[in-house]
């Protein structure tokens, strides 16, 4: 893609709106990722955004949402609580799973082109009450399914909040469907870790997109809210500081490494999975705060091509420190700041990148008309 | 004598619960209605089940009865945990959680 590099750029309101009225729909779509790729240097309640972003929806879909009730029984999907375009019911978690698909269907949609978890519009599911005292949530596969966490219990005594309550969590789980459908990583060990990686840095940039939060402004906790007023954390996981999320009498101490050194090898949990993505997890960090601005439009778009194009079900941590590098490459220049905050990332947590050295060699940043031409280019409108 | 060792593993935290119950340690209303989950869930009879693909986030669970002639386990996950075992299950799990 040999202009790629060029749509990361500042482009006036009129061109993108002429791509969006006139282009066809690749074009729009394209036109749709540079807006989000750009969206930290405009204000994303202007026109020009409204406008493109229609342009989004109407390539990429609109999200198609079910939330189902189990009524604190185990039977899958349960009935029928609010289905896509139903006004709000008076069911909070009902509500919570409606509004968190959607907003992890935008945020894949505008920033990354995607439509739903399997690219072709596949219907968003989501099961809420799920047995009773079930602290957890899960995808089985075909749908996300969520627990009401210690609803059972006296509220003294409760440990978890209903887990709907966390939009990360829901962007969360919706990625391991995203996952599932691409990379399709076995869920066991560096794969199954690796896959879990996945589901929290796509599930945190959930959360900064709906907040409009760059990566130095984002908390980088998963699970915010969960835990009860009874836990002293501020939730599951902390990508900033793995190991640091939560330290409680009852739950113990947050056991996430945050370096190779301390990877954990064990049989619980399919080999540690929830544990040792802290290590991926702080490399997408460091990477994200060294890129700097909105996380989803730089490193997040390096990791989705990654996940998309590159990995597969065998893929490792090695494999994708090495993977995302070229990644990087590709899309913004060898050598290029993006590049080197990836490789910065992988540095801080004990992998050494192995390059490849292949990618597009380093070009001068354009502005003006180059980068208004850059853009018209790689959409056909220019020559 | 009976014994019941009970772990619960994974999901989204992937905390560990578990549980180690010797019967005779408990109050004996308590150690009866346990007996009587694990006699009315057949439990000692149950054959194993065939391993399937982690669901991700999924918990697993693991109950092992051990009587003085016969010891038994049972592994599953939430998508194929058998019904005529969740009154034991959850038995185990209001024990294991309110530890
Ligand atoms: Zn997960």
């Amino acid at each position: 893609m040999p202009h790629r590099h060029s749509i990361f750029c500042i482009l006036p309101p009129h061109m993108l709106d002429q791509v969006v009225q006139s282009g066809t729909s690749a074009q729009r779509d394209m036109a749709a990722r540079t807006l989000a790729a750009s969206r930290q240097i405009r204000d994303r309640r202007g026109n020009i955004t409204a406008s493109v972003m229609k342009g989004a929806i109407t390539t990429t879909g609109t999200a198609q949402r079910t939330v189902y009730d189990a009524k604190f029984g185990t039977n899958l999907p349960g009935s029928i609580a609010r289905k896509e375009g139903d006004a709000p019911v008076a069911d909070v978690a009902v509500n919570e799973a409606y509004d968190g698909s959607g907003a992890t269907h935008d945020l894949y949609a505008v920033a990354f082109g995607r439509n739903s978890i399997d690219n072709h519009g596949m219907n968003l599911n989501s099961t809420v009450h799920y047995d009773k005292g079930y602290d957890n949530a899960f995808w089985d596969g075909q749908q996300m399914v969520y627990g009401d966490g210690d609803e059972d219990l006296p509220a003294s005594e409760r440990l978890f909040n209903r887990f709907t309550i966390s939009l990360d969590v829901i962007g969360h789980e919706l990625t391991h469907g995203v996952t599932q459908y691409e990379a399709n990583l076995v869920y066991k060990n560096q794969q199954g870790a690796l896959n879990e990686a996945i589901s929290d840095i796509f599930g945190s940039l959930v959360k900064q997109y709906q907040r409009d939060q760059t990566a130095d402004a984002a908390d980088w906790i998963i699970g915010e809210g969960l835990f009860t007023a009874n836990i002293n954390g501020a939730g599951i996981r902390s990508m900033k500081a793995p190991g640091t999320a939560y330290n409680d009498p009852v739950l113990g101490k947050d056991p996430q490494p945050a370096h190779m050194k301390d990877y954990l090898t064990t049989s619980q949990d399919n080999g540690g999975v929830h544990i040792n993505s802290g290590i991926i997890n702080h490399a997408f960090y460091v990477s994200a705060i060294e890129i700097g601005g909105y996380a989803w439009a730089k490193a997040g778009q390096i990791w989705y091509k990654t996940l998309t194009e590159k990995l597969n079900s065998n893929s490792n941590f090695q494999n994708v420190a090495d993977l995302t590098f070229q990644t990087a490459g590709e899309i913004f220049g060898v050598g290029s700041l993006e590049q080197i905050g990836v490789k910065k990332g992988w540095t801080e947590v004990g992998i050494a990148v192995v390059d490849s050295g292949s990618g597009i060699p380093p070009v001068p940043i354009p502005g003006g008309d180059g980068c208004l031409k850059g853009l018209l280019r790689s959409v056909g409108l220019a020559k | 004598m009976m014994r019941i060792i009970f772990e619960r593993s994974g999901g989204f935290m992937g905390r560990k619960v578990s549980l180690d119950l010797d019967l005779a340690t408990l109050p004996p209303d308590q150690a009866d209605a346990l007996k009587l989950l694990v006699a009315e869930s057949d439990f000692l009879n149950l054959t194993e089940l065939p391993t399937n693909t982690p669901a991700p986030d999924g918990f697993a669970y693991s109950i092992t009865v051990k009587t003085s002639t016969i010891q038994h386990t049972i592994q599953a996950s939430d998508a194929n945990f058998p019904q005529g075992l969740r009154p034991l299950l959850n038995d185990l799990l209001a024990r294991a959680r309110s530890q």
